[in-house]
Order: structure tokens, then sequence, then C-alpha cells
């Protein structure tokens, strides 16, 4: 019965096996269901549907089943991967690139100023003005060594070097539900379970034994409860190339918080790497020093830090290497990271680009310093097996960049 | 997975077919939904805005049906084992030294919870409404504990080896308010309905329901503030149908002019929950907004 129906809910993507199609079958077999397609309509959604978000394609699937509409082509995909590319990446030659001219950041930054008092309209493609999508070096989304980007949008290169006005406003939510379910399955296995004396739970054996003892007379002992004591520091990086990653780290931050049982959750934000300051909320206004931050740590705190680790070399190893404007500071972020990766024992870095990519400079250089896991699942595993102290298990991470690792390199800026 | 076909239960006695009640109005979908529920035997998972009356739903199945109605609140501290059965350790050892009972007749130091009081009333053949409300307050692993049981309508009682079978399968309705994500195992054997906020005709007959002699007036100008507060898509908690009812009580009780409401929202803390939210509403920055739309 209404086999072809069957088909057409696996072809509209609802995940539909045969033993809820039989179920289906068995509710109009048993004369549950009256002879009104309204009322099959609602049966067979409430029969075949999970989640209140797979209610349009059971929607599309029946009207092209008894109406014969036909299947929407699935344009969502490419629309979305538009969407997580706005900008067309001008790709230049390696000579292309050379002949632009490199700057240092100040020179940069007051260029910009110049330039910014100059410009009095819109431009998009040049290679002079501030736009986008060209090889000026201001503007964003577009191809320049060194270049400055200037609002918001996703990153062209991904190395810009500084953004002036650039900041996500969005926020790491912690009441996203999607998603978040088998993040906090993997994170319930982070726990520090220790007898704090808050509240008591009856110790049956020992009340039984101390009650024999006692010759029959009732000794009720008891002992305070077992409770997760696992405090974590979070440091997000966000904002720049971390945008496409917004959804993923979304997921995590709210099984982090709500999930996961933990007793403490504390959340810090940098962008690209830390500097003297970490920011205290995600719209980046609140700052607070680093040193603060790390000298109020109790003890037997997990890091877990999150982000791409992808940057220009020399936010990463340079004396003042800081992109976001009002951020300056004498001692290169990979120093700071050494700081951070001191005041805590146990530490994991999560990445949300896949490892193929972790042979950049500026990431094996931080995954030296705190080991690196995938921002997965089944990373999120092997991290929090690395912070219990069951090893490291991961794989030796392959450099293939051409930069050496941080430690060999003798700056002289 | 037990297909409702492979059922060892003996056949229920057919019940009647359950159309909403005078109090609750359900739509054709929900009524066929709910009755398909039942006559599979199945849980009835609900889900649906805060407000939609989720809970309430248990309640008119088990009033429109002619059952009575057990309800287990789920809190996060609430474990499987809760609604099955807890014994009475204490109470026992506590017997044991001043008590007068025969300490040892475990039995009577086993206390059913809810799912085990339904299994044990289906045993003798009643069958009844359980309401497992806000399945999604407890532990991730929670729903997943309960599974085997809810399935096979039995547990035993490792205490004193007793085997809970519930006779009949009784009419289980689970709500969740989206808070965690279930598992999926469970889900499949749900039978799934999402309470959709009510369309505007559907509202004022829900209103009439509640506030049977409402002046006319009153209540249309009532709906078009509160829908042209729901529009507002900076709202960060939408007032529901429960809220609505209270307003429209308010406004009755005060004895406020329909004519006067177009203008102003009084009692508007009945309405929005949130402090922003009042705070915006206040200073205009919606009205101003809705205007230029």
């Amino acid at each position: 019965m209404f086999t072809g129906f069957h088909a057409m809910l696996r072809a509209a993507g609802l995940q539909v096996g045969v033993g809820e199609w039989l179920t289906v079958v068995d509710a109009l077999d048993r004369g549950a269901v009256g002879p009104s397609l309204r009322e099959f309509y609602a049966v067979a959604r409430a029969l075949v549907c999970r989640d209140e978000g797979d209610f349009d394609r059971y929607d599309q699937a029946f009207a092209a089943y008894f109406q014969g509409a036909s299947l929407p082509q699935p344009v969502t995909a490419a629309v979305q991967e538009w969407l997580d590319n706005p900008l067309q990446r001008p790709s230049l030659t390696p000579e292309e690139l050379a002949a632009l001219q490199s700057y240092d950041l100040e020179e940069l930054r007051k260029l910009y100023e110049e330039r910014l008092k100059e410009q009095t309209e819109r431009h998009d493609g040049g290679s002079h003005w501030i736009g986008s999508g060209g090889t000026s070096p201001f503007g964003q989304g577009g191809s320049h060594p060194t270049g400055m980007r200037v609002g918001e949008g996703a990153a062209g290169r991904g190395q810009a070097i500084a953004t002036a006005k650039a900041r996500r406003f969005r926020n790491y939510r912690s009441d996203v539900v999607l998603d978040t379910r088998q993040i906090a399955v993997a994170i319930r296995r982070l726990r520090r379970l220790e007898r704090k004396a808050r509240r008591f739970e009856l110790d049956l054996d020992q009340t039984i034994a101390a009650t024999a003892r006692n010759g029959g007379d009732i000794e009720i002992v008891e002992r305070p409860e077992r409770r997760n004591q696992a405090r974590v520091v979070l440091m997000l990086d966000c904002g720049g190339s971390m945008d496409p990653h917004a959804r993923t780290v979304e997921a995590f931050f709210s099984a982090m918080k709500q999930g996961g049982g933990l007793r403490e959750v504390e959340a810090y934000y940098f962008h690209n790497a830390p500097y003297g300051e970490l920011y205290t909320d995600l719209a980046m206004l609140q700052k607070k020093p680093l040193a603060d931050v790390l000298r109020s740590v109790p003890p037997h705190t997990y890091l877990v830090m999150v982000g791409d680790g992808w940057m220009a070399p020399r936010e990463l190893f340079s004396p003042y290497g800081a992109i976001e404007y009002g951020m300056a500071d004498a001692v290169p972020g990979i120093e700071r990271v050494e700081q951070i990766a001191a005041a805590f024992e146990k530490r994991v870095w999560l990445n949300p680009i896949p490892e193929n990519y972790w042979g950049e400079a500026t990431i094996t250089a931080l995954a030296d310093i705190v080991p690196m896991f995938p921002l997965t699942v089944e990373g999120m595993v092997q991290a929090v097996g690395a912070l219990m102290g069951r090893g490291d298990r991961r794989q030796k991470i392959e450099k293939r960049s051409p930069w050496p690792s941080a430690r060999d390199l003798d700056f002289d800026w | 997975m037990t297909s409702a076909t492979q059922d060892p239960q003996k056949p229920a006695p057919p019940l009647p077919r359950w159309q909403g009640t005078p109090r609750y109005i359900a739509d054709e979908g929900l009524q066929a939904t709910v009755n398909v529920a039942v006559a599979l035997g199945r849980p009835l998972l609900v889900k649906g805005e805060p407000g939609t009356g989720k809970t309430l739903l248990a309640q008119a199945i088990a009033e429109g049906l002619g059952l009575n109605l057990l309800t287990w609140h789920v809190k996060s501290t609430t474990r499987a084992q809760d609604g099955l059965y807890l014994y009475d350790t204490v109470a026992r050892l506590n017997d044991s030294r001043f008590g007068d009972r025969d300490v040892r007749d475990v039995a009577q130091y086993i206390k059913m919870g809810p799912l085990g009081e339904a299994f044990e009333r289906a045993a003798t053949g009643e069958r009844v409404v359980l309401l497992i409300d806000e399945v999604d307050k407890a532990d991730l692993e929670f729903p997943n504990d309960l599974l085997h049981e809810l399935d096979a309508m039995r547990f035993r009682v490792a205490e004193t080896g007793r085997e809970v079978v519930a006779g009949l399968r009784p009419i289980v309705v689970i709500t969740s308010n989206a808070e965690k994500e279930l598992p999926d195992a469970f889900l499949r054997r749900c039978v799934f309905h999402y309470i959709e906020f009510p369309e505007e005709a559907l509202l004022t007959q829900i209103c009439r329901v509640h506030h049977p002699d409402v002046d006319e007036r009153l209540l249309a100008a009532a709906l078009r503030q509160f829908m042209r507060l729901r529009s507002i898509p900076e709202l960060r908690k939408k007032p529901s149908t429960s809220e609505l009812i209270d307003w429209v009580a308010g406004l009755r009780l005060a004895g406020i002019d329909p004519a006067k409401l177009d203008h102003a929202l009084p009692f508007v803390g009945v309405l929005l929950k949130q402090e922003k939210d009042t705070q915006r509403l206040g200073r205009g920055d919606w009205s101003r907004q809705a205007a230029r739309r």
C-alpha cells in the first residue's frame, strides 16, 4: 500500500526505514485512520517524522505523490555553497602576488587612514581604493599579501593583516539545540569526581556494618555525595577565518555550557591569536588582562582552546602582531600561548578545519604547545581522553609548510 | 524493534475515538494522531512552543477517553528507575529496630513510581493515561534508559524478583520542550506530534472556550494586539496561548474598554516576560519599525 509514497519520502531525504513504514501500514490495517487524505497526512507524518524540522521534506514528498507535483531540485546545497564562500577569490600567480607591494603594519594603518580620507565612493575590483574583491591592500575578500580587511565578511586569502572594524557580533548562543547531543555525550566523559561536603547521601553498607557493630542499634552513616568538579576554561577564536565554522563552534559551546554537567565553564575570546588581553564577551568590548585570567585559574582546571590557528605568520610570531584595532602587544602571540599553556597542566586545542590543512606554519607551531584535535565528535572523544590523562593518541602532524617550527625561527623584526 | 503487530499483550478493548474535549479543541490532524498512537500502543511524543498546551493534551486525552491520568514530572535529577519503583531501605532499616512490621517481607518497602503504577493498573485491566512531562529536563541518557520498559511494557523488581507486566498498554504521552535533543532510538518508537501555534480563528475559538461570555469587541481587540505582538520578530520570548487566556481574563476583571486596547497594552507583564522585551516595547522601538513595514 502506497509503497510509492515510501520511496518518495526517502527521495525527499527522510530517513524512513522499512520498520517505520510497516508501522504506517499497520495503522492503516487496524482502521485507525479515517477515510480522509487529511487524516492520512497527519498520521503518516506523526509516524515518519521525528522532528518538526522534517515536516517540510514530508510536505514536499506528500505533494509529489498525491498531487503529482515534482520534488524540488536540490538547489539548496549549491546555494549554501555560495553562501559559505560569499566572495570570489581572485587567484593570482606568485609573481603577481610578489609584484604587489608589501607593507608593514604601521605603514598600512597610516595608508589606510589617508586613503579613507580621499575616498568618496564604493569600489569593487581595483587595486588602490578600499573595496572588495580587488588587490588593493585595503578592503575585503581580496588578494594582497599583506592587506588590511575592512568591515565584516568572509576573509579572502585568510591572511588579512589588520581588521579595523571586522567584528562578528553574532553570539555563540548557548541555547542552540541542534547537533549538540553527540557533543554533550562526548563531554560527559570529562569528569573529576570528588567528594565535597555539600550534600550527603546514605552510605548503606557502612550503615549496616555500624548498626551491626552497635548490637542492632541503628547508626546511620552518611557520606558526601560525589559530584563532578571539573572546571573548564574555554578560549575561543572568533571572527575572520573562523566565520565559516561559527555553527560548529556554537554547537560545541552550547553543549559545553548546558549538556556537559561540568561544575564551571568560563569562556574567553580572542581574534586569531591570544595576546596580552583576552575578551570576556563575544562583542569584544570587555577586556581582561591575560595575566589576571591566568592568575585566577583554580588548580586542576582544564583548558580547551578553539580556533583554526590559521593566520598570517607575523600575527603569531612577531611583536605587535595583533591585527585587532587597539590591541597592541609587544609579546608575540606564540609566547602568550606558551604562557597560557604553562598555567594549565591539562590542555587541548580543538581545530575546526580538516587535519590535512594542519601543515600551516602557525598551526604546527600552536600544536607543538597545545595538543591539537579536530573539532569533530571523534576528535572531542580523543581530546577528552587526553585531558583525562589517557595518553595522546593523535597521529603526528606532518609538516608541509616551508615554515620552520616557531622555536627554530630567529626573528629579527 | 518490536512491531506493534507482534505485541505479546492481549488486544485492548477498543476505546472510543478521541475527539478533543469541550475545553480542549483539537484539529483533525491531532485527533487522528492521538487515535493512532492509542491504537498502536506507542508513546505519543508532543513538542511545541511553551504554552501551546502540551501538558493539557494528556489531561484532555484522559478526560475524553474517560481514563485516569498519572503524571510523572521529570526534573533534572530524575532517573529512569524513579519511574519504575523505589526501594525504601531506610524505612526497612528503621523497622528492623523500632517498627512492628515484618522486615523479612521486602515487598512492602517497594513503592511503585508513576510508570510502575501505570503498569500495575494495566495488569488489573485498567488502562490509564501516563504523562511523562518534560522528558528533556532529565539527563541525556534518561530516554534511552526507558526504552526497554516502554517497548516491552514489563520490568522486574530486582529486590523481590517480581515481574510487573502491563496487560494492556497504557497510553503514554511524553512532552518535550526541545531543550536537549532526544536519542534516535527513542524517537523511532514514538508517534510524533508538533503542536503548531494556532491560527487566529482557532485562537478565538480557544478564548471563547475559556471565557464563554466575553465581550466580542474586547476579544477581537485583544487578539489584534496579541497577533501584532507575536509578529514582532525581535521579540525574545513570544507570548503563548496560555498567556493570552490569562491576559483576556485580566482585561475582563479590570473592565478595560476595548476601544482603548488599540493604543495601549495594559498588564503587559502577563504577555511579555523578558525585561528587555518590555523595555524596548515601552520605548516604542517596535511600533516605529512596524509602521515602516
